[in-house]
């Protein structure tokens, strides 16, 4: 007979009074800052939600129906984690995992620009948060659950604002578009890793189509135009870098 | 092909058939529902309290709009959310209160809640909702501040 999943599993069992509540080890514990990521743009940063973003507010969902498969929700979610830097397009260098792996409060590193926090975890889903400087503010869940017709549908699900000024004139320039075509291939490649060649949904809500003018100081934190400053600066602090350098050599030198 | 073997391969798919409906069948069982219940309470003219009874995820939308649609009608200045019967929160119910909050703005009103334990404040505190949603540790600290 087929297992029921752990959380059917967990739902059955006797309430546990005076516990820990059954969510516990699932979310993040509460930093007040990102700290030992050695990640530009994200070390020393705050996460933030869709509330502490600038732009308007997007629901965004992806859906693809694995037709044909086998796999149940959790064995999806655990390939989708365990595989994730493959499935998403991203590769090892685009999202780099930290040694412990994607566990609640683990944060893994966008190239050199930025990078997310693990904000839960459990068997059936996984959900990032994004620091200060990432192009969104916000969340994305993926998660696979069993439909009516018990196919498990995989999901992306994302509820994000635009960081800052300079990334809402962005979204519809393009950054829309990116995202959008990012996790359509990410669950066209989970749908084909678990044989399935389904079409993937995909449904676009505007939640809050009002910008937090207040918030439009989060752009001293944007993370491309830092990563652009340090680039131009490079030149600068290796001309600097040799001044020391001898400065330190002319004082080392011993007095004839 | 003989007749006995017509009857064999018709047999065996039969046996896959049922087998087939019976995981599909177990699947439906363990398909995710609401397992939450809301109850409101309109407590005075500016304030209603909704008491939020189990689980907090994705499935909980329909039960929770349905009860802010309840709770917000009439001039109600502020909807104050009950946490003491809170068992379980995932993501997405993160995900549901932030949507609300967005709707109850859009009314003017105020999202108010109480009764949260020590790990759901530290989500709070974690997810920022606290930012934007007022936490108090009684009703009635709750319902002051609301009708304010």
């Amino acid at each position: 007979m087929r297992e029921q999943s752990p959380r059917a599993k967990q739902r059955h069992e006797e309430p546990q009074l005076g516990r820990e509540p059954r969510d516990a080890t699932h979310w993040a514990r509460y930093v007040k800052t990102l700290e030992g990521t050695a990640g530009p743009n994200v070390e020393g940063r705050r996460v933030v939600g869709p509330l502490q973003g600038f732009g308007k507010m997007w629901q965004k969902t992806y859906k693809v129906r694995l037709e044909g498969a086998s796999a149940s929700p959790a064995e999806v979610v655990e390939a989708w984690r365990t595989r994730f830097p493959e499935l998403s397009g991203f590769g090892e260098k685009g999202f780099r995992v930290p040694a412990g792996g994607l566990v609640p409060g683990a944060v893994a590193l966008l190239g050199g620009l930025s990078g997310v926090m693990v904000l839960y975890s459990d068997e059936e889903s996984f959900t990032y948060m994004t620091p200060e400087g990432h192009p969104f503010s916000g969340w994305i869940t993926f998660s696979a659950h069993t439909d009516e017709d018990a196919t498990t549908v995989a999901q992306a699900h994302l509820l994000i604002r635009a960081n800052d000024p300079l990334y809402e004139l962005m979204m519809p320039l393009g950054l829309h578009r990116l995202e959008d075509r990012t996790w359509q291939r990410t669950l066209k490649n989970v749908a084909a890793h678990f044989g399935a060649t389904s079409e993937v949904e995909t449904r676009i809500v505007c939640v809050d189509p009002k910008r937090q003018w207040r918030r439009y100081k989060n752009i001293r934190h944007n993370a491309l135009i830092l990563s652009a400053l340090h680039v131009i600066t490079t030149p600068l602090r290796w001309i600097n870098r040799r001044h020391q350098a001898s400065g330190i050599r002319h004082q080392q030198r011993p007095e004839t | 092909m003989g007749a006995e073997e017509l009857h064999g391969s018709l047999h065996a798919l039969r046996g896959e058939f049922e087998g087939v409906r019976l995981i599909n069948r177990e699947r439906r069982e363990d398909m995710p529902q609401a397992q939450v219940k809301m109850d409101v309470r309109k407590v005075n003219d500016d304030v209603s309290v909704i008491d939020v009874k189990g689980e907090l995820t994705a499935f909980a939308e329909g039960v929770l709009m349905d009860a802010y649609n309840q709770a917000s009608d009439g001039k109600v200045h502020a909807i104050v959310l009950n946490f003491e019967g809170l068992e379980y929160m995932n993501s997405s119910g993160i995900g549901l209160l932030v949507t609300l909050l967005i709707r109850v703005n859009r009314e003017k009103q105020r999202l108010l809640t109480y009764g949260l334990s020590e790990h759901y404040r530290n989500i709070f505190q974690i997810t920022r909702l606290d930012d934007a949603i007022g936490i108090y540790d009684s009703e009635e600290e709750a319902v002051r501040a609301g009708a304010a």
